[in-house]
């Protein structure tokens, strides 16, 4: 079954207040105090010098239990929201992994599920693993991504984005954070780019995803009552307010303590939150948490995974 | 859930109710009257981002907070069952 057998997370200490963001995001007054009031945005990170391939390394840099065991990983996949983040040819993916000697591994990068292509990358793995005859294999699933235009910071009254990094280390059969379910519902009808959904994705958005929660909660042989924990991607808090208002789930359950202090970190929010669950002891051995997130851009992607801790 | 059983004090309700009509027109650009009755999505094209923006401006013109926690805006489809919920859920800044 797949396993997170370690997570660490880069998060830069540089933040920046959202009224500052007004000007470079041609934000108005009213767009500002929205995102502080409703959405719960206080401050945004951002790492000004830190090249993306930097921001891959400092997360693997912090990964203590890859030490001595670089040889065991044979695939590194790199979850990213946005498709394209350096000019061709270069490859930070590629650059970081001959830098930390996984120059071995097969590395590739998904992209197809915009913010949701961190948990994809994690499933993905999951699947390598599974069909890779060295029983010993790891994978290593790495997320972050520079917030680097007008368009990649500013979801428009929605959320911001800021910028950080995971890296975490997937098995075959780990002993702990066992993936129990998976469930993604792809919804090509809200391209964003080809027509005009706006709307009705916005009216579809929390019942699409309170759909694949349910969804993935009763493939993992649970009820939402089983679920100790639920670690949601930042997009912003009232979004998840209602959404559990929807549900009938606590939201005192979903840990949103990192949307005011991080910004929406694209695919990396979820190891991000899985590491402040850790950090403040809120999930105990046994407990099921549910990881839930969307993406948007070419098309929506609402998924949601259940793990034991 | 909407907490049907809330207390509504009628006179901040009248208040609501003129903030948010007052509110609306502007947002939607609507000259012709605005009444309680009105579904906000499907007539007045109030979509969830607008929907905030109104509620933060009700907020400041009354000095109040609302209560956006307990609100099921799929139950709040008109403007006066959003007012009755306003009117209910909300505290003194």
């Amino acid at each position: 079954m797949t396993a997170l057998d370690a997570v660490s997370v880069y998060t830069p200490a540089f933040r920046v207040p959202i009224e500052d963001l007004a000007d470079p995001l041609g934000l108005t007054d009213i767009q500002v105090r929205l995102f502080r009031r409703f959405h719960g945005l206080d401050q945004v990170r951002f790492a000004p010098d830190r090249s993306p391939g930097e921001l891959l390394r400092a997360a693997v840099e912090g990964l203590a239990e890859l030490r001595g065991q670089e040889h065991r990983v044979r695939y590194v996949i790199h979850g990213r929201a946005m498709p394209v983040v350096v000019p061709y040819p270069h490859n930070p993916l590629h650059d970081v992994c001959r830098q930390l000697g996984l120059g071995h591994a097969l590395a590739f990068t998904v992209t197809q599920q915009s913010c949701a292509s961190g948990l994809l990358a994690v499933e993905l793995a999951g699947r390598l693993l599974a069909g890779d005859p060295d029983e010993n294999a790891l994978a290593l699933v790495l997320t972050g991504e520079k917030a680097f235009t007008r368009h990649a910071r500013l979801i428009p009254g929605t959320s911001l984005f800021g910028e950080g990094a995971s890296a975490c280390l997937v098995s075959a059969n780990g002993p702990r954070d066992r993936m129990l379910s998976f469930v993604c519902a792809q919804r090509g009808d809200f391209d964003g780019e080809f027509g005009d959904r706006e709307e009705e994705f916005q009216r579809q958005y929390r019942p699409s995803l309170a759909e694949v929660i349910n969804r993935a909660v009763a493939d993992a042989g649970l009820t939402l009552d089983d679920i100790r924990l639920v670690l949601p991607h930042n997009v912003n808090v009232v979004t998840w307010q209602r959404l559990c208002s929807l549900m009938g789930f606590p939201v005192q359950r979903v840990l949103l303590s990192n949307v005011p202090d991080h910004g929406h970190l694209f695919c990396t929010d979820a190891f991000a939150n899985y590491r402040t669950a850790r950090e403040r002891d809120l999930l105990r051995e046994g407990d099921h948490y549910l990881v839930a997130t969307v993406g948007a851009g070419a098309g929506a992607t609402f998924s949601a995974m259940v793990f034991q801790h | 859930m909407t907490a049907p059983d809330a207390q509504v004090d009628s006179a901040l309700r009248d208040r609501v109710v003129q903030a948010m009509t007052t509110v609306l027109k502007r947002l939607v650009e609507r000259e012709e009257p605005i009444t309680e009755d009105m579904h906000m999505a499907d007539e007045l094209g109030v979509s969830s981002s607008l929907g905030l923006e109104l509620l933060l401006e009700v907020e400041e013109q009354l000095g109040i907070q609302i209560d956006v926690e307990r609100m099921r805006p799929d139950e709040l489809l008109t403007v006066g069952e959003l007012a009755t919920f306003i009117a209910g859920h909300s505290r003194p800044w």
